[in-house]
């Protein structure tokens, strides 16, 4: 899949009256699953609005299968399949009629579109309860109604926005494994737009990190979170302040974690410069573990070097 | 016998995108609206006048002395179609307070915005349904009565004095039923709720009449009919077919005015909630 991007940014600069929300971005989402992260208000969505053509940049240009979004915003829209985050169904219809309809607004036949709806009301698990009216789903279940209305119309690029939300454990990855299908068996390209970063690790290939209105970070997960930087996760008796002090002096970054901390070395360095750190600043390494980087990794130092520039 | 397994395939064939881009919006709201007993009911009650008036014609063409009683002229359209206004009233309160309502609660309003349609085709798709619905108990049954009493009394009614009678049916049947529509979908993409959007137009246009009552008994001046929707009507009625009431009695550039500025009005509403930026939450 690699081959030209699908969606390329230069220089993009899109504001809300007087605040931007994003600062002269560039990137590009390649063929491909890639996903899209980002605290809230980092700029996702307003890039998102300005793919879909809601909105006019004030500067720079934005391009989707060629096509500029602002200026034919139809015929981007119809090789966009979209899930939105939030409920969306009419009320008393039910999936089929629903998914058809779908169908039907992006430029489907109407005979094409019934059709169409029911092979993949069935693709996503709903071709028992098809004819039961959307309203009376439950929440994985209208999850799914969501991702066959994005796909009835045979998208180019799927727009996958929290596609896990609200779902149990089962359900979550019973969503992933179907996003996944879609993504390597019927090669279509999709942006998952999550916090979640593991469904992200679990679906995507690429990455892009926004964070106050920039690009963060973005390249192939494996780069990212590739063997570049030693990781361990440290315990430690006695006041960590002077260890953890003298860590960072030494190029290394840590956070946190679940029962201690997580060490990512500064290149060159091993855990041989933990154990001496901790003899010279007078703490007792009870625990090491050597653990690879991983997205949340990227994720949060992104982010503070977003924040710290 | 082939077996198909029930997957997803591809689908190659994109063809052109259509013109008439707004029409399953309409197509499939009125299926819905119609699907409800209820509503059919209402239509049903709806095309009543329209059985009274046919007989009132046919009754005077049989007993001339009748026409004294139950006079059958320009008029009889005029206060047949002000009598319909009630009727399309409840006809847009019903079929048409949850057209937008519904769609920003259930958030239906991203599958449409998310396609390639634009916010015109989104409105238009939706006003298409209240004109439709509208035009099923204004236009249909007036054309309809119009026919018949050529048919009837051809002697009364095909003359040159009044060839104006059907398109003046016509022109009112669609200005009433542009009227309500653009007041409903204006009330109803302010809510959320169809309920809260109904009762709003409700109160808006029966609320208004309470007031012009007041004001009227207390100057009685026919530019009162001015502040209430049901009045102006009633006033472009009067210019229309020549009714005599003189509490309507109004040139009619005031009424058609005042008409325009609302439909404006109600276009500029929904030209600032159904807004594609909000969409993608």
């Amino acid at each position: 899949m690699d081959e030209a991007p699908l969606v390329e940014f230069k220089d993009l600069v899109v504001s809300y009256g007087p605040v931007q929300a994003l600062s002269g971005v560039s990137g590009a989402f390649p063929a491909g699953p890639t996903g899209l992260l980002g605290p809230n208000g980092a700029g996702k969505t307003t890039l998102l609005k300005t793919l879909l053509g809601f909105l006019e940049p004030d500067r720079g240009m934005i391009n989707a299968f060629g096509l500029d979004p602002t200026k034919r915003p139809l015929d981007v829209r119809r090789r966009i399949g979209y899930m939105p985050e939030v409920d969306c169904h009419l009320p008393g219809m039910t999936a089929a009629a629903f998914v058809a309809f779908a169908g039907e607004l992006s430029g489907l036949p109407r005979d094409e579109a019934i059709s169409r709806a029911h092979e993949v009301l069935y693709y996503v698990g709903l071709g028992e309860a098809r004819y039961r009216t959307v309203d009376t789903y439950s929440t994985g279940m209208k999850q799914r109604v969501k991702l066959a209305q994005a796909l009835v119309h045979d998208p180019d690029l799927l727009l996958l926005d929290e596609p896990t939300n609200g779902l149990d454990p089962a359900g979550r990855d019973e969503m992933l494994a179907l996003i996944r299908d879609i993504s390597e068996r019927r090669q279509m390209s999709l942006i998952l737009c999550s916090h979640l970063l593991r469904d992200v690790e679990h679906v995507c290939e690429s990455v892009i990190v926004f964070n106050q209105g920039r690009v963060a970070a973005s390249g192939r997960i494996a780069d990212l979170t590739g063997p570049r930087r030693a990781v361990y996760d440290v315990r430690v008796k006695g006041d960590p302040t002077a260890f953890l002090t003298d860590l960072k002096d030494h190029g290394c970054e840590w956070r946190e974690g679940e029962d201690g901390y997580r060490v990512i070395m500064s290149d060159g360095f091993g855990p041989e410069l933990i154990f001496r750190t901790a003899r010279e600043s007078g703490v007792q390494v009870r625990y090491l573990r050597p653990g690879a980087e991983t997205l949340e990794d990227v994720f949060l130092r992104a982010l503070g070097e977003e924040v710290t520039r | 016998m082939p077996i198909y397994e029930q997957t997803y395939r591809r689908h190659e064939a994109r063809g052109a995108l259509r013109r008439v881009r707004f029409w399953p919006i309409t197509r499939e709201a009125l299926r819905l609206i119609l699907a409800r007993r209820a509503f059919l009911a209402l239509l049903v009650l709806a095309w009543l006048p329209f059985v009274a008036r046919v007989i009132q014609v046919y009754v005077v063409t049989r007993f001339p002395e009748a026409n004294r009683i139950l006079p059958v002229d320009g008029r009889l359209f005029g206060d047949f179609l002000v009598q319909q206004t009630v009727f399309s009233m409840f006809v847009t309160i019903f079929g048409g307070a949850g057209l937008i309502a519904n769609d920003l609660r259930t958030g239906a309003i991203l599958v449409y915005l998310s396609r390639p349609l634009t916010r015109r085709d989104y409105v238009i798709g939706k006003l298409g349904v209240l004109l439709a619905l509208n035009l099923s108990v204004t236009l249909l049954p007036g054309v309809l009565l119009y026919l018949i009493a050529l048919a009837l009394a051809p002697d009364q009614f095909w003359t040159w004095s009044l060839a104006w009678l059907g398109p003046a049916v016509v022109l009112y049947s669609l200005v009433v039923s542009l009227v309500m529509s653009l007041i409903a979908l204006a009330v109803s993409s302010l809510s959320r709720s169809a309920r809260v959007a109904g009762l709003s137009f409700f109160g808006l246009v029966f609320g208004l009449e309470v007031v012009r009552n007041i004001l009227r008994a207390l100057y009685h001046r026919p530019e009162t009919a001015l502040i209430s929707f049901q009045a102006s009507l009633q006033s472009l009625a009067v210019a229309l077919f020549g009714l005599t009431n003189r509490a309507f009695t109004l040139p009619w550039t005031l009424p058609a005015a005042m008409l325009a500025a609302v439909a404006v009005g109600c276009l500029l509403v929904l030209r600032a909630r159904v807004r594609a930026v909000e969409i993608v939450q």
